[in-house]
């Protein structure tokens, strides 16, 4: 049975878990939804009762029904490198190929249902509190008086978006950053705005979750230095940490929530080396903590793809042929 | 009229890197000029920063 892996031709990252299912002998059928209806394609019969669909991509044809496991890791917008695209090609082909998609047995890395509840990060905040993960205090508010008495009673605190989207008209990001003390905080009436407590970090930790498997990474912080880890200079390395048993419970606990298989959660380790819990990416990046820690993050990936769908035994149907 | 957060914005840096590697779609991976697998030289990927987690993004916005 097959590994499917939706993505962009360019994500390397993938490719380190590739690489990993060849070693296996594993067969894999990487497609990108934006080739649709160009290097990828699709087709699904739905009669007597039953359902036969096959994917192809890049000269490979495989058995829907012989999918062991998805991996949704970047997929591109469906049909958008269509010889005609359109918003309402995109839906047609999104609507296609994921609908059949969700009607076979194979196991999801993210299913796509988790994994858009799961962007949100206010409902992120609020199931990490369900699952006894400590979580700042934090506010989201449009009312500037709302924000100017949070201010008050927490007077050091940090804004981020609410979305951990970042505006592209014209291309900008949006780090965590510190709030100063005689922030005007009138423009919060224009935009809903996340403001934080400030964990008065000493270290970073990224948290990589693959099934029942944590993997953690810590990077020391610089007192005072820049609050998102994505912009420091520092060249402090990225570290393998045990995960304190507390914390372990909470993510496990928060995977099951969420149903996720996969999650990249970040933490601020205080003085007191208590994990604040900040986010859970649901298809975070993986790659470049592997490459500094040597954790075997990737291979990790690969064994739980490779999992035999349920039901199924791992020498079943749905073998790569040639497409027509 | 800008939102709050808008204040703490800053310039969006994408980063070129499409011409170290190119996907072979034979193999579904992206390959070196001189054939190698771009994913097994770790020097490379750190050197790139193609794995990283990064703010900004206009593909994505899971880092």
């Amino acid at each position: 049975m097959t590994v499917l892996i939706l993505t962009s031709e360019a994500d390397v990252t993938a490719d380190m878990v590739v690489v990993h299912l060849n070693d296996a002998a594993v067969p894999v059928v990487r497609l990108d939804p934006a080739d649709l209806t160009g290097g990828a394609a699709l087709s699904g019969e739905y009669a007597h009762g039953s359902f036969h669909g096959r994917l192809s991509s890049g000269g490979r044809l495989v058995s829907v029904n012989g999918l062991r496991s998805i991996w949704t890791r970047r997929p591109g917008t469906a049909a958008a490198r269509a010889a005609a695209p359109s918003a309402w090609l995109a839906e047609e082909a999104e609507q296609a190929l994921y609908g059949m998609l969700r009607g076979c047995d194979a196991r999801w890395m993210n299913h796509p249902d988790a994994a858009r509840r799961a962007r949100y990060k206010p409902w992120q905040l609020r199931v990490a509190q369900r699952c006894g993960l400590p979580v700042p205090a934090t506010l989201i508010t449009t009312f500037p008086q709302a924000a100017r008495a949070f201010a008050v009673r927490h007077p050091d605190l940090v804004v981020k978006p609410v979305s951990g989207t970042h505006p592209q008209d014209p291309p900008r990001a949006v780090p965590t950053s510190r709030v100063p003390p005689d922030a005007d905080f009138s423009a919060v009436a224009f935009g809903p705005t996340l403001l934080q407590r400030r964990i008065a970090k000493r270290a970073d930790i990224r948290l990589t979750a693959v099934g029942d498997r944590l993997l953690a990474a810590r990077k020391t912080s610089e007192p005072d230095g820049e609050v998102d880890v994505r912009f420091t200079a520092s060249d402090a390395p990225w570290c393998p940490v045990e995960v304190p048993p507390p914390v372990a419970e909470g993510v496990h606990a928060y995977l099951r929530e969420a149903e996720l298989s996969y999650g990249a959660f970040d933490f601020a380790e205080d003085a007191d080396g208590m994990w604040w819990f900040l986010e859970c990416n649901q298809s975070g990046q993986f790659g470049f903590i592997e490459v500094e820690t040597g954790q075997p993050i990737s291979r990790v990936i690969a064994e739980w793809l490779a999992r035999p769908a349920p039901g199924v035994g791992a020498a079943g149907g749905g073998a790569d042929a040639a497409a027509p | 009229m800008q939102p709050f957060a808008l204040n703490y914005a800053r310039p969006a840096a994408e980063s070129e890197v499409t011409a170290a590697y190119a996907y072979d779609s034979g193999l579904q991976l992206n390959v070196l000029r001189d054939g190698r697998i771009a994913a097994c030289d770790r020097a490379l990927l750190r050197e790139l920063g193609t794995t990283t987690s990064t703010a900004g993004s206009k593909t994505h916005f899971d880092d």
